[in-house]
């Protein structure tokens, strides 16, 4: 690692001729890295090439500098900017604290930190978390069985069902039902319009996107350990899927659940959904996924799979607004309620009874085993 | 020398101080920029101002689900190749002529990305790569591999290098979240909605011969209506065109009824029609504070 210190030190010096800005560079892409954003050794690099085309008297500039770089989504830039404020504060506050061997090269207003009006509604929101909530941090490492087997194998058959349909559109395939005639004829023109062999084609599989929308409040905790499992598994097999948790309040962990070291996965998950084991509101997730996710053209070839036990005491016409524009805005909703397993179960929660006839699939889940048997019964989704 | 948001300006783009910056990042580095915002901020918008200002050739490729190299990057003529094959046949041509002969120049088809590769001029052209979000990922693995050598092989002809690499802007809406491997490779800027300040003056750039009163009203209102939980909230390009209806229905001030009347132009789904007129949309049209 030091050697790529010295390496952007190096660069650094040839391109700002500033060891100070190169410190500062340094220890602010060291406390976003500590903040949870990806700075790989090349983004670092990158940094240093970007400031040394920008007005390095302007602390703004400077900041947008690293931040267009260092920040790869909406919800990173509002961490880079409070890393950046909080360290350029610190910085002016404790003359020890960082290096400061030429604090006033880069100037700017302190108290307005960088240009973010975009961020206002998401600044507001993560800091919408109530006390009980930050208490509550739930150690998800607690929860998750590293016994469990793997449910790839299971996901995989899943997706046959739900996340793949036979497209309008061929590719070639030596065992394909249909002759391609434009390939055929194209291929015998090494042997004078020969049709010595015949192309074949079949059709493309449709890749469906699956949006796993994730009940995490109180009551689905005894199911944590499945649940975690599933997010785990849809998301590694399925890499265009997207995973969303939801209690009280909602967070899309797709990102996160990229990871590979699965301690350090659930420790940012927990880190990120505070709200794990909170309440729940259903209504409200579901318009987040509404608003963010079954946007645009590509929603029609979504299946939106939520898995909940319906036990809500919000809104249910917020519900049901909101199922219907989801029912229409993708192809099928799948509701994997784990409550469905027990042979006393009835539809009593009214969320649930709410959102039946919205719902093309209700299935029952609750472990691997269970998993196996949905599979088995689950018909190819038209 | 003009600055950027000046030039900008001039071609009727209202740039903020980070869509200014990135900009010249991406020029001075000849680095992607990937912009990620809602539907209607003006992602497009910018690929089309940028290509006016350094006026130079917008190169685009509008993204869609099953988008292939044949249609991003190249594909032959093969209806004008068998005819080719059929004259040549009848004049009694020989095999190896036939071949050299159809594949040339003459009988391909230039898709948006070998059209960048191949642009010959002095000004690097403009590659809009819009909605990369709707591509499926194998085309974002190629798209990928172009972004960073800008060389194309076509088998039968060689390979081609870009003699000015363009300016590459990728758009997304972010309906599904894009590879981390290119996102690495761009620099990042999310666009918002713009503040009610910025909104007025995209407004009297636009619309110049709109009253001030009105303009404020408008951008006001509008922003009001973005706090709402609607399917598709308002976009920069909603209160253009509600600003030219207004000018047109020769408004001079907004009632709720003229609201209602007129809100299809600002609301694209029923749902939201009717969700506003459950609203109290007296309070929509008073001035609130947005902090």
């Amino acid at each position: 690692m030091w050697r790529v210190s010295l390496f952007i030190k190096n660069i650094a010096d040839a391109n700002t001729a500033n060891h100070a800005v190169a410190a500062h560079t340094l220890n602010i892409c060291a406390a976003a890295r500590k903040a949870g954003l990806a700075i790989t050794p090349a983004r670092s690099i990158d940094v240093f090439r970007t400031i040394s085309h920008v007005d390095m008297t302007s602390k703004d500039d400077y900041g947008l500098a690293l931040r267009i770089n260092l920040a790869s989504t909406k919800e990173e830039e509002v961490i880079f900017d409070r890393v950046f404020n909080s360290y350029w504060n610190q910085t002016s506050d404790s003359e020890g604290g960082y290096i400061l061997a030429n604090s006033e090269m880069i100037k700017g207003s302190l108290d307005t930190g960088l240009s973010n009006e975009g961020h206002r509604d998401m600044v507001t929101e993560s800091d919408s978390f109530s006390e009980a909530d930050v208490a509550r941090k739930a150690n998800l490492r607690m929860r998750w069985d590293p016994l469990a087997p793997p449910l790839h194998k299971l996901i995989r058959e899943l997706s046959k069902h739900l996340a793949t349909r036979p497209s309008r559109r061929i590719q070639n395939a030596p065992h394909g039902d249909t002759v391609n005639i434009r390939r055929s004829i194209r291929k015998s023109v090494p042997f004078g319009m020969e049709l010595m062999k015949l192309s074949r084609v079949t059709p493309k599989i449709r890749k469906t996107r699956i949006v796993l929308l994730c009940d995490v409040s109180g009551s689905m905790d005894v199911f944590n350990p499945f649940l975690l499992q599933l997010m785990f598994g849809i998301q590694k097999t399925l890499k265009n899927s997207r995973t969303l948790v939801f209690s009280t309040e909602t967070n899309d962990i797709t990102s996160l659940l990229r990871g590979q070291d699965v301690a350090e996965v659930l420790a940012k998950v927990s880190k990120t959904a505070r709200h794990w084991s909170g309440g729940t509101n259903i209504a409200k997730a579901l318009t987040a996924v509404n608003r963010n996710i079954l946007v645009d053209g590509s929603a029609r070839s979504t299946v939106l799979i939520v898995i909940s036990d319906g036990y809500d005491s919000g809104d249910i016409t917020s519900v049901k607004r909101e199922l219907e524009l989801a029912k229409r805005r993708t192809r099928s909703i799948v509701w994997i309620n784990p409550m469905y397993g027990s042979s006393s179960f009835e539809v009593r929660a009214k969320t649930m009874k709410a959102a039946m006839p919205y719902i093309d699939e209700f299935l029952p889940a609750f472990n691997a085993q269970s998993l196996l048997k949905l599979v088995a019964g689950l018909k190819r989704l038209s | 020398m003009l600055d950027i948001p000046t030039l900008f300006k001039l071609h009727g783009y209202i740039a903020d101080k980070a869509i200014s910056l990135t900009t010249k990042i991406a020029f001075d580095l000849g680095k992607p920029i990937l912009l990620e915002g809602e539907a209607g901020v003006g992602k497009t918008q910018l690929a089309k101002t940028l290509a006016a200002v350094l006026d130079t050739r917008l190169i685009r490729l509008q993204c869609y689900e099953g988008l292939d190299t044949s249609s991003a990057l190249y594909e032959w003529n093969y209806a004008k190749q068998i005819l080719a094959i059929r004259l040549a046949e009848s004049s009694q041509s020989k095999q190896a002529e036939i071949e050299n002969s159809i594949f040339t120049e003459e009988y391909l088809f230039t898709r948006p990305l070998l059209q960048a590769v191949r642009y010959k001029g002095s000004t690097p052209p403009v590659l809009l790569i819009d909605e990369i979000d709707r591509a499926d990922e194998e085309f974002e693995a190629y798209l990928l591999e172009l972004l960073s050598d800008f060389q194309v092989t076509i088998p039968e002809l060689g390979t081609f290098y870009a003699e000015v690499r363009p300016v590459v802007i990728l758009t997304s809406n972010r309906t599904r979240e894009l590879n981390d491997a290119l996102k690495r490779r761009c620099l990042y800027l999310w666009l918002d909605y713009p503040s009610i300040e910025k909104e007025q003056e995209i407004i009297a750039q636009h619309v110049p011969e709109i009253n001030s009163d009105l303009t404020r009203s408008i951008s006001e209102i509008v922003r009001n209506l973005r706090s709402i939980d609607f399917f598709k909230k308002p976009g920069i390009a909603e209160s253009l065109d509600w600003a030219h209806a207004l000018l047109s229905l020769n408004v001079k001030g907004i009632s709720p009824e003229i609201l209602f009347d007129t809100a299809g132009v600002l609301l694209k789904y029923k749902d939201d029609i009717e969700r506003l007129k459950t609203l109290d949309v007296e309070s929509l049209l008073v001035h609130k504070e947005h902090c």
